[in-house]
């Protein structure tokens, strides 16, 4: 990124915080930007959020949108369910959003997306998973589905934990999952396929946010002879586990959902880390040149040298771009119409995550496929590819299959 | 059986971190009555302090700096919180006081150490040590021995010192030590300060095995209050035996019943000590003359 640019996007960060709007542009288009930017799961959604501010200031750059700049109106939802409706009516009916992207928690999503479908918005999931949320105004019960999605559902990073253990010769599949929402429905999602390829897990067990020690839920696995732990979790009991499998002296392979990707995983299980494996729709790595244009430019704009979670960031800057490309093949911000043009988007949008060609449909609302996720793995203190042919094929761009989901 | 001593071990290393907050409560219930409800965010703010320290000084070092700001913790929430409450003779105030002050403290430490969960560095090595087919953290027999040692230091002083025989005459009766000469106060605002210090003490101590963050005293600080009830308000002896005892049922529990059903056993066994012993296992019955 020059310069000139960096400085743009410095005017057009300042300008957005005053509530002003830049000077050559109509009135600005405005998309609401909503995740938790304070609390536990405040690292995917920071990340998430810059990517997102990076996608709007680069289209902002090229011109913007139907000749408007796009203003991203930030709200911090708290990964509270109660406040993240709070903000969704907030945006709606006194920012007059046209559109929202963002949601961490699943929780949050549920509660806040209703009050889009109501006003005929279209809401964008970026990071949050839940299997539900695509499917929570689904024909035939509603005419029309606001809720998108850019994520790797529940349902498809399950599927892939688990084929990934029986690919790997386990018999013995312990589960252990935390007591949220997220947790919860991650463990339904994963004993359901289970159950689909006959596999009983020797293991469910539970814990909660918080919990200092594992040596229960790991003893249990143990005795019932696991070779292997699905773990659904977000970043520090993740860590929990893998530092109390240390303390046991027990090593069997953990397999977990996306969020072993977190920073706080990293840093809380340090060495102990090392080889778990995860879902992931992005690694930090330079091959493409969509890629390494967006790292550079994340880690200049916001000088770090690594994004706290890879996943959230990228997702997020393709959501913004997904959003803009609708946005102008509507040719106007009118709710109903850009959601239309979301199902049949005709343009092929390059986002860092893949190239998205005609990511969605009238009954297809999830842009990720199983085959775009690949597995991630913790190595001294980064997320790099789990798999050599993944490594290998790093610069092929996986688009989506059809009618896959 | 190997199995069976695993889980205690684990047991009484969660039991001693509660029993280590829970010692805090009993200290300031002593002296006045009352109890700082914000000990776990006072748990949660000595962590902090000691990680931004910790670069500096190393582990150590930081733990004397980390009780002197613990002290001075303990005598602006006694001061702001308490004290006014009890000179208006009020018997509620110093709750909502002191969990308003615990907000406070909560949402200046997420201002500013954020609010994610941070590694506390360990002064040990992080590789457990095997002593007959059990498997165990140095940190873990750290808590253990900082924690007892801790408890020691403070009954030595209550016992040995003059400042800490005035803080024992308040606790058998404010009243009558009041009658004699002692600044009853004074005492009380040094029971604060030492409480907080304790808790202070039990953040560094606990830290490099739970997270570091300013909501890491929540969940602990609840139950280290079961904790303080079953042992009793008053007992210091109380608080190691209730800790024990919830520490081992949640790891037993969850091992032999249901990792879902972890703490149940625990607030079962607070209803019945409620029910059948209030004062709780340690406890003094006391008998108050209206």
């Amino acid at each position: 990124m020059t310069v000139t640019k960096r400085a743009f996007v410095g005017a057009l960060l300042c300008a957005t915080a005053l509530g002003l709007t830049p000077a050559q542009a109509a009135d600005p288009i405005k998309i609401g930007l909503t995740g938790p930017y304070t609390g536990g799961s405040s690292s995917m959604g920071v990340s998430m959020r810059d990517g997102a501010k990076l996608a709007a200031a680069e289209i902002n750059k090229a011109g913007g949108v139907l000749g408007r700049q796009i203003q991203l109106v930030e709200r911090d939802d708290e990964a509270k369910n109660e406040v993240g409706a709070q903000v969704a009516q907030e945006l709606i009916n006194k920012e007059k959003v046209v559109a929202t992207v963002g949601f961490i928690n699943t929780g949050v999503a549920l509660a806040a997306q209703r009050f889009y479908q109501e006003a005929e918005i279209p809401v964008f999931n970026n990071v949050a998973t839940g299997t539900v949320i695509t499917n929570q105004f689904k024909e035939p019960d509603y005419d029309s589905n606001y809720v998108f999605r850019n994520s790797a559902y529940d349902v498809l990073q399950a599927g892939m934990m688990v084929d990934e253990a029986l690919a790997q010769g386990h018999k013995k599949i312990a589960v252990l999952a935390d007591s949220t929402n997220y947790g919860q429905l991650g463990r339904e999602d994963i004993e359901k396929y289970l159950a689909a390829k006959s596999v009983k897990p020797v293991a469910v067990e539970k814990f909660n946010i918080k919990d200092v020690d594992m040596t229960a839920q790991l003893l249990k696995a143990q005795q019932a002879g696991a070779d292997v732990i699905l773990a659904y979790g977000i970043g520090p009991e993740l860590a929990q586990i893998a530092n109390g499998m240390a303390k046991l002296g027990w090593k069997v392979p953990m397999i977990t959902s996306w969020p072993a990707s977190m920073q706080s995983f990293i840093d809380i299980a340090g060495t102990n880390g090392n080889g778990v494996i995860m879902p992931q729709t992005f690694i930090e790595d330079q091959t493409l040149p969509k890629r390494k244009a967006f790292l550079e430019s994340y880690y200049k704009t916001y000088g770090v040298t690594k994004i706290p979670t890879p996943v959230a960031g990228a997702q997020g800057y393709d959501s913004v771009y997904l959003i803009a490309a609708a946005i102008k093949q509507a040719g106007t911000t009118d709710g109903p119409k850009v959601r239309a043009a979301l199902e049949n988007l005709k343009e092929k949008v390059e986002g860092v995550v893949t190239t998205y060609e005609t990511p969605f449909s009238a009954k297809d609302h999830n842009a990720i496929s199983r085959n775009m996720v690949v597995f991630g793995k913790v190595q001294d203190g980064k997320i790099v590819y789990a798999k050599p042919e993944d490594a290998k094929n790093a610069g092929v761009v996986r688009t989506k299959e059809k009618s896959s989901n | 059986m190997t199995i069976f001593l695993q889980l205690v071990a684990s047991g009484v290393a969660v039991g001693m971190i509660y029993a280590a907050i829970a010692f805090g409560y009993q200290l300031t219930f002593a002296t006045s009555k009352t109890l700082n409800f914000g000990q776990g965010e006072a748990l949660a703010l000595g962590a902090l302090f000691g990680l931004t320290l910790v670069p500096f000084t190393g582990y150590w070092l930081m733990i004397p700096l980390v009780l002197v700001f613990g002290l001075a913790l303990g005598a602006v929430v006694e001061r702001l919180a308490v004290r006014p409450a009890i000179k208006i003779k009020s018997e509620y105030g110093w709750i909502m006081a002191t969990i308003a002050l615990g907000i406070i403290f909560k949402n200046v430490a997420e201002n500013v150490w954020g609010r994610d969960d941070l590694k506390f560095p360990s002064p040990l090595p992080e590789t457990a040590i095997e002593i007959a087919g059990i498997r165990v953290l140095p940190m873990e027999i750290l808590i253990v021995a900082g924690a007892l040692l801790m408890m020691a230091c403070v009954e030595i002083f209550n016992r040995k010192s003059i400042w800490g025989k005035a803080v024992v005459a308040t606790s058998n009766d404010i009243d009558a030590a009041g009658l004699m000469g002692i600044d009853t106060k004074r005492v009380i605002t040094l029971s604060y300060s030492i409480s907080a210090m304790t808790a202070a003490f039990a953040g560094v101590l606990v830290a490099p095995v739970t997270l570091t963050g300013a909501t890491m005293g929540a969940v602990l600080a609840l139950k280290a209050f079961a904790v303080a009830i079953i042992g009793g308000l008053e007992s210091g002896l109380g608080v190691i035996v209730g800790g024990l005892i919830l520490g081992i049922a949640e790891t037993l529990t969850g091992f032999y019943i249901s990792t879902g059903y972890k703490d149940v056993p625990g607030l079962i066994l607070l209803l019945v000590v409620l029910s059948i012993r209030p004062v709780g296992l340690f406890g003094k019955a006391v008998i108050k003359k209206v």
